[in-house]
């Protein structure tokens, strides 16, 4: 904890961020009295390659205030979402640069329309990505579902040049930077001890990032989604597996255009991560074939807050791993 | 392609009827079977046809069955409800009866707004967080006793981290000042005194200047910008039940609560039961429940009749607003009724005046529609032609400028569930105006001009709806 920021022209400023870092109210509270310290944290980190960004949650979904250009606001760090999503109601005045019809879903040929735009600037804390492309889409009925001015999505793409370790627990969020160079032997001061967490590989697939596993002898890939709030498993997968599924109740799920579908609750036993075993996990089990692309590879299920939430877990984007504390 | 989906078709039929033998087999060696599983995407129900009647509600409950009407199939053997509703009978012999359902996706988790609401937490509330209007409120902690209040000061409470060098308290009630109100480190935690009104208080305890909700308090609230708050209701009414020590339960249940029979848990006292809460300003209506059985308050002689020939006891809080009727002297019973008390035509009765009627009834600020019911007619109001609108304590201004050759113009929105004419807006100068009063939050409204719905041109945002011609969206803050 003592060398959180190792990078030399930050050494002199390491007490400094230490003691900031733990005054920084860690859920942020409602009115902004703290704006002394939040300003000055903000300006050592700012342009820095590392960054501890305190976040609140609306539900079990992690909200940053990062900045689009002039406007500043919410956003949900999403990493199923590929990249920056804006909620199009306050950035309608952008131009739509491409609108183009893409077919997300390869065996039920859905189509949908996305609409995209070039936007200057986003920057929250010590991220700053200029001239990227963003889609615009509504996503007011995640504001009306959770009461909460949701200005857009922080994707994978904005966070794969980073190291990123979310603390749940401690509402806390860790981005370091990996350098160009020697990337691959890049390991931030967190992860110095080896012995507090598993190393897991995960792939990135159709943008999103996978992990593989196994459950009652049979493979599964699983995405991990900052996104989601509930594990979610894929209703037409082998009967061996629903052997390890304590199925607790009939719900039901709302989906786009407000249109309901059945879908089951219960926990999932003995799925392993990596070495280790995730206990009773609680899952959604519905029809995920709407995840299926053209070559019909489908994933398996979606490990979200309830997974997330369990240990302290780090990403690192360029050599495709995964840590998981003990 | 096709071909072959063709026979993963029938291969998976064939599967299904397999299973179906199994589970014929399972049941009848078990006539007391009661199953719920997933095999080959489909869910799938097993029952036993001699399953003790309890037993199966239990199960029915469990799994949130009750659309299926699983007792009235079982009893008479009809299944055309489930049918209807997209379930199969697999086997409905003497023994057992299995049905079974595919699961579908609506949803295209590709698109990351639609996958967010899609794989929301179950377990949690998901309706829309309306700010809260802080009518109704109680206190739930854990691991630590309710703050202690004498006269008007509350007593807060940190429960441990003895070993912080500074804790201060922040909330609505010091504006939010980080530093204005140190607590007091005592040998089991934390205390601070703090003189508060009756009503919803929300804080944060910052603990060497880490800002923390107490997670002793169950109650936390976000507010609307992503930051969580904890909330404290500082009570304003004792509900109290004398007597009844024996009983093993008792839970209160009112109109606050939308009639809940588990919420509200009574706390037992030496002499009886008691449950202290905040009641913002207007009518209530409430029961308790002692150990299944609804019970009148024996100690409020304020009640009102209602839907079981029974009375409900009676609350109310704040200033009455005096419903009026002009005239009507001939009548025999005249009836107010509206959507303050879920348009019940048998409760609130007018009493005669020397110019007409009149009836006092209390209300909190917010947005009402009623009726008053004649001798069994309605009146019509004369400018909606429906329902009358009330407004108390209106606290935003719906504008349109221009539009001056128009003959009638409305607000619909969220705050009046889209009904078309009953915000009847008002020409002022060169402008329609309709005073409402809104809570804290989103809104999503439109304007309707001589019957055509359209956005504010007045306001930049708007969001498309499920009709693809948008709504106006208004985020309202009060001034507090």
């Amino acid at each position: 904890m003592s060398t959180i920021i190792h990078f030399s022209p930050y050494k002199i400023f390491v007490p400094i961020l230490l003691l900031l870092a733990i005054s920084f109210p860690v859920c942020a509270e409602k009115y902004p009295d703290p704006i002394p310290v939040a300003k000055l944290f903000q300006t050592f980190a700012a342009g820095a390659d590392s960054c501890i960004i305190p976040f609140s949650r609306a539900g079990n979904l992690i909200l940053i205030r990062a900045k689009v250009d002039t406007t500043e606001g919410n956003f949900i760090l999403d990493t199923g979402a590929p990249g920056l999503v804006l909620n199009i109601t306050y950035f309608r005045n952008y131009p739509v640069t491409t609108d183009i019809n893409e077919e997300q879903s390869g065996i039920t040929g859905t189509v949908s329309a996305v609409k995209k735009t070039e936007i200057g600037k986003l920057a929250f804390d010590c991220v700053t990505s200029n001239a990227i492309t963003a889609d615009l889409v509504n996503l007011g009925h995640i504001e009306n579902v959770r009461g909460v001015k949701v200005f857009g999505l922080i994707g994978l793409s904005i966070l794969r040049q980073f190291e990123m370790i979310i603390d749940y627990e401690n509402s806390l969020l860790y981005l370091y930077r990996i350098p160009k160079k020697n990337a691959s032997a890049f390991k931030s001061s967190l992860l110095k001890d080896v012995s507090a967490y598993n190393t897991v590989p995960i792939e990135i697939w159709n943008n999103k990032i996978v992990t593989r596993t196994m459950l009652a002898g049979k493979k599964l890939r699983l995405i991990i989604d900052t996104g989601a709030e509930s594990n979610m498993l894929d209703s037409r997968l082998p009967n061996k597996i629903f052997e390890n599924v304590e199925i607790l109740r009939r719900i039901k799920l709302t989906g786009a255009g407000d249109k309901k579908v059945e879908a089951l609750y219960g926990n999932l036993n003995n799925l392993t991560i990596g070495n280790q075993n995730t206990g009773r996990l609680p899952v959604i089990i519905t029809n995920l074939e709407k995840t299926c692309l053209a070559d019909n590879s489908c994933i398996d299920g979606i490990l979200g807050f309830d997974f997330l939430s369990l240990h302290k877990i780090g990403f690192n984007f360029v050599n495709n791993k995964m840590f998981i504390w003990k | 392609m096709r071909r072959k989906n063709k026979f993963i078709f029938k291969w998976l039929r064939a599967c299904c009827i397999v299973l179906a033998i199994l589970f014929v087999q399972a049941a009848q060696a078990q006539v007391d079977i009661k199953s719920y599983s997933i095999k080959n995407g489909r869910m799938f129900i097993a029952i036993g046809k001699k399953l003790p009647k309890d037993s199966l509600q239990n199960f029915i409950v469990q799994y949130e069955l009750a659309d299926l009407d699983l007792h009235t199939c079982l009893r008479t053997g009809s299944t055309d409800s489930l049918n209807k509703l997209g379930w199969k009978v697999e086997i409905n012999n003497a023994e057992v009866f299995v049905i079974s359902k595919a699961l579908f996706s609506v949803t295209n988790i590709d698109d990351p707004g639609d996958k967010i609401i899609f794989a929301q937490n179950p377990k949690t509330d998901s309706q829309p967080n309306t700010g809260d209007q802080g009518r109704f409120g109680y206190n739930r902690f854990k691991n630590k006793v309710p703050f202690i209040i004498l006269d008007s000061v509350v007593r807060f409470f940190l429960r441990g981290n003895t070993n912080a060098g500074t804790v201060n308290l922040a909330g609505s009630f010091n504006s939010w000042q980080p530093t204005a109100l140190q607590m007091r480190k005592t040998d089991s935690g934390w205390i601070a005194d703090v003189k508060m009104g009756p009503g919803k208080h929300l804080y944060k305890f910052i603990i060497d200047g880490d800002w923390r909700i107490d997670r002793d308090n169950m109650n936390t609230e976000n507010d609307g910008m992503g930051n969580d708050n904890s909330v404290y209701y500082k009570p304003n009414y004792l509900f109290n039940l004398e007597g009844y020590t024996s009983a093993k339960k008792v839970v209160l249940a009112g109109s606050f609560n939308g009639w809940n029979e588990r919420d509200l848990l009574m706390q037992k006292t030496s002499s009886g039961w008691k449950l202290a809460v905040f009641l913002s300003t207007g009518t209530y209506t409430y029961r308790f429940i002692v150990d299944r059985n609804w019970l009148t308050d024996p100690g409020n002689p304020d009640k009102l009749s209602n839907e079981f020939n029974e009375f409900n006891s009676v609350i109310r809080i704040g200033t009455p607003y005096l419903f009026k009727l002009d005239g009507f002297l001939d009548a025999k019973q005249v009836v107010l009724q509206g959507d303050f008390n879920n348009w019940k035509d048998d409760e609130l009765f007018m009493s005669k005046t020397a110019a007409g009627w009149e009836f006092p009834y209390t209300l909190g600020a917010g947005n009402y529609e009623y009726k008053i019911k004649i001798d069994g007619k309605f009146t019509r109001d004369m400018n909606s032609g429906g329902n009358t609108v009330l407004v108390i304590d209106p606290n935003f201004t719906f504008r349109l400028k221009g539009f001056e050759n128009a003959k009638k113009v409305s607000v619909a929105g969220d705050f009046n569930n889209w009904t078309t004419n009953s915000f009847a807006m008002k020409k002022e100068g060169d402008e329609w105006i309709f005073k409402a009063h809104l809570y804290k939050g989103k809104h999503r409204y439109k304007f309707i001009v001589d019957g055509e719905w359209i956005l504010d041109p007045g306001n930049k945002l708007w969001e498309q709806n499920e009709h693809n011609t948008g709504n106006s969206v208004l985020w309202f803050e009060p001034d507090q």
